[in-house]
C-alpha cells in the first residue's frame, strides 16, 4: 500500500501575490481571522459590560443598584463562562476532526488526511491547554486551590495527556505510512476515550472532592449572545489556524521536494524543479 | 505457528475458531516452557509491594491501609500489565512470529482476540497470586467487612479492558523507537477512566459499608461500558495496525 | 462603605484578578498562536522565494 500524494494543483505556491506575513493580502483567511477576532472581542466586551452578574447567596439586606433591587451577592467569577465554555466546546469539536480525518485516512490511505489530522490535533492541544488554564483560574478562586480533581478539569487534563501522547507516538515512528496509520488509530481511540473519561469521572463518586453540578438553566439573550459569538469567533480562529498550518505543511513538503531535486540537479536536470520554476496552469499549455 | 499453518488448509466452518485456538495455544505452550511472562510479571509485582511498604512506612499506626488497598492493587496491576504487554509483543517481534502470522491467511480480528485472551490469562494468573500476598503483607490488622465476591468480579472486568486495549496499544508501541516508554504514554491516559471505575468497584468490595452495593454496580457499569466501547474500537482498528 | 453593598460585591473584587487573568491568558494564547503560525508560513514562503531565485539563476 503506497501513500498517495495529493494532486499538484493544490500545492502550487502562489508566489506572485503580495504578501502580509506569508498570506496574500486579500486572502479569505484574513477575512475569517478578522471576523474571529471581532466576534471574540464582542464576546469579551459584552461579557463584562452587558451581561448581568449572576446572583449568588442572599445578603442580609436589600439595595438598589442601577434601578434594580439586589438582595443577593453578585458573582463575578461566573464571567469566565463566556470564555471558558466556548474554548472547551471548541477543543472538543476540533478533536472530533482528529478522529474524523483519522477515519478518512484509514479509508483512503491518502497522506493529506494524515496531515489534516495532525494539524487538527495541534489546534486541539492549544485549545485544551487554554481550557485547562482558564478552568484552573476559576478553580483557584472558587475553591481556593490551584488544582482540584473535579470531573471537568480531570477530563481536560487527561485529554491534554492523550493529545501529547498522540505527538509522542508520531515522533517515535520513522516510517511515514506506519506513523500515519498508528496516529489515525490512536486519534480515533483517544477521541472515544475523552467522553468516556468525562462520564466516568462524574459517575464515580470521589471521596476527595464533591462533584460540582452547575445547573444549565435558561440563558438570557444578553448571556447567550456573547457566549455564541465567543464560540463562533473561537471556532473561526481555530479554522484559520488549521488552514494556515495546512498551507504551511503542504508548502513545506513542496520545498523539500524542490530541495531534493536541486541537489539531484548538480549532476542532471531534474524535471520536477524545472516544472516548479514555471508552473503550468491548466489551460495555458 | 505450524499448527496455524496446518489448520489453515482445512477450510469450512469453525476455521476462525481453530485459528484462534492455535494462536492462543502457541502463547500458552511457550509460556509453559519458558515461564517467562508470569515470573517476570510476578516478580515485578512483588517489587512493587516492597515500594508500597516504603511509601506507607511513615503513615503511622492510625492509618488504615484498607482504604487505599484497591488503589494500591490496581496500581501494581497497571504497571505489571504494561510490562507483560510489552514483553508479549517484543517476543513476537524478535522471533519474527508476528510477521509469520501476518503472512498466514489468518483473519486479523482472530489474531487480536487470541493475543488479547492470552494477555488476559497471564494478567489474571498474576493477579490471583498477588491478592493473597498483598493481603498477607498489608491487610492483617482489622477484620474484613466487605463482600468478597465483588473483588474477583471487578478484577476480571478491569483486566478485560486492560488486556483488550493494551493488546492494541502494545502492537503499536512495539513498532516504535520508544517501545515501553511509548506504551506507558499511550496506555495510562487511555486507561484512566477504566482504572477509576475499577478502584471504586474494588474498594466497595474491600471496605463494604454504606451504599457499597450501589458503588460497586456503578463501577461495574462504568467498567462494562468502557470495555464494550474500547474493545470494539480496538478490535475494529487492529486490522489497520497490523497492515501498516 | 455600606455593609450590605460590601456584602453584595464581596466576591467581585476577589474574583476579578483571576477572571481577568484567565481572559488575558486566553487572548495571549490564541493571538500568540495565530501570529506564530502566520510567521511560520511566511518563513516557508521566504524559503520558496530563495529557492525560486536559485532555480532561475541555474536555468
Amino acid at each position: 500500500m503506497g501513500v498517495k500524494t495529493d494532486s499538484p494543483k493544490e500545492v502550487r505556491p502562489e508566489v506572485a501575490d503580495k504578501k502580509v506575513l506569508g498570506l496574500s493580502k486579500d486572502s479569505w483567511i484574513y477575512t475569517f481571522l478578522g471576523l474571529g477576532f471581532v466576534l471574540t472581542t464582542l464576546d469579551f466586551l459584552m461579557a463584562f459590560l452587558v451581561s448581568p452578574l449572576v446572583l449568588g447567596a442572599k445578603v442580609s439586606g436589600v439595595r438598589v443598584i442601577g434601578g434594580a433591587i439586589v438582595q443577593n451577592q453578585l458573582l463575578f467569577s461566573q464571567k469566565i463562562f463566556y470564555f471558558h465554555v466556548p474554548v472547551a466546546l471548541g477543543s472538543f469539536l476540533v478533536f472530533f476532526f482528529t478522529a474524523f480525518y483519522g477515519v478518512r485516512f484509514l479509508m483512503t490511505k491518502d497522506k493529506i488526511y494524515d496531515t489534516k489530522a495532525k494539524i487538527a490535533t495541534e489546534v486541539t492541544l492549544l485549545f485544551v491547554i487554554l481550557t485547562l488554564i482558564t478552568g484552573d483560574l476559576w478553580t483557584r478562586f472558587e475553591w481556593g486551590q490551584w488544582w482540584v480533581w473535579e470531573p471537568r478539569l480531570t477530563t481536560y487534563f487527561i485529554m491534554t495527556l492523550l493529545v501529547i501522547a498522540y505527538f509522542v507516538l508520531r515522533n517515535s515512528i520513522e516510517d511515514e505510512e506506519r506513523r500515519a496509520t498508528y496516529a489515525a488509530v490512536f486519534g480515533i481511540v483517544a477521541f472515544l476515550d475523552a467522553p468516556i473519561s468525562f462520564a466516568i469521572t462524574r459517575m464515580i463518586p470521589s471521596s476527595v472532592h464533591p462533584v460540582v453540578l452547575r445547573s444549565g438553566g435558561g440563558l438570557l439573550p444578553t448571556q447567550l449572545i456573547p457566549f455564541l459569538s465567543g464560540l463562533f469567533g473561537m471556532l473561526m480562529i481555530a479554522w484559520v489556524i488549521y488552514q494556515v498550518r495546512l498551507k504551511e505543511e503542504v508548502l513545506r513538503e513542496r520545498v523539500e521536494a524542490v530541495k531534493a531535486a536541486l541537489e539531484d540537479d548538480l549532476t542532471a536536470d531534474a524535471p520536477t524543479f524545472t516544472s516548479f520554476a514555471k508552473p503550468e496552469t491548466p489551460g495555458q499549455s | 505457528m505450524s499448527a496455524a499453518a496446518v489448520q489453515q488448509r482445512r477450510a469450512g466452518r469453525g476455521l476462525s475458531w481453530r485459528q484462534f485456538k492455535a494462536i492462543l495455544r502457541k502463547d500458552i505452550v511457550m509460556e509453559l516452557r519458558t515461564k517467562e511472562m508470569v515470573t517476570s510479571m510476578g516478580i515485578y509485582a512483588m517489587l512493587t509491594l516492597v515500594i508500597y511498604q516504603v511509601a506507607l512506612s511513615q503513615s503511622g499506626a492510625a492509618f488504615d491501609p484498607r482504604r487505599i488497598a484497591a488503589g494500591l492493587l490496581w496500581l501494581a496491576f497497571v504497571f505489571t500489565s504494561m510490562l507483560g504487554l510489552n514483553r508479549s509483543f517484543v517476543h513476537e517481534k524478535d522471533q519474527g512470529c508476528l510477521e509469520a502470522l501476518l503472512l498466514s491467511p489468518v483473519d486479523r480480528p482472530v489474531i487480536f482476540l487470541a493475543k488479547a485472551i492470552g494477555n488476559l490469562l497471564f494478567l489474571l494468573i498474576v493477579e490471583i497470586i498477588m491478592i493473597p500476598f498483598f493481603s498477607f503483607l498489608f491487610l492483617q490488622q482489622g477484620s474484613y467487612q466487605g463482600e468478597f465476591w465483588m473483588i474477583p468480579l471487578s478484577l476480571l472486568g478491569g483486566s478485560i479492558g486492560i488486556a483488550g486495549v493494551g493488546t492494541m496499544l502494545a502492537t503499536m508501541s512495539v513498532n516504535t523507537k520508544g517501545k515501553d516508554f511509548v506504551l506507558a504514554v499511550l496506555f495510562i491516559p487511555l486507561m484512566y477512566p477504566l482504572l477509576l471505575a475499577c478502584v471504586s468497584a474494588t474498594t466497595a468490595g474491600v471496605l463494604g459499608g454504606d451504599g457499597h452495593i450501589q458503588q460497586f454496580w456503578t463501577g461495574m457499569a462504568a467498567i462494562g461500558a468502557y470495555d464494550a466501547i474500547m474493545i470494539a474500537a480496538a478490535w475494529a482498528l487492529y486490522e489497520f495496525i497490523l497492515g501498516a | 462603605m455600606d455593609p450590605v453593598l460590601a456584602e453584595i460585591y464581596r466576591t467581585v473584587f476577589d474574583a476579578a484578578p483571576y477572571v481577568i487573568a484567565a481572559y488575558g491568558l486566553l487572548w495571549v494564547g490564541l493571538g500568540g498562536y495565530v501570529f506564530f503560525v502566520l510567521h511560520r508560513l511566511s518563513g516557508v514562503e521566504r524559503e520558496i522565494a530563495v529557492l525560486e531565485e536559485s532555480v532561475a539563476r541555474r536555468s
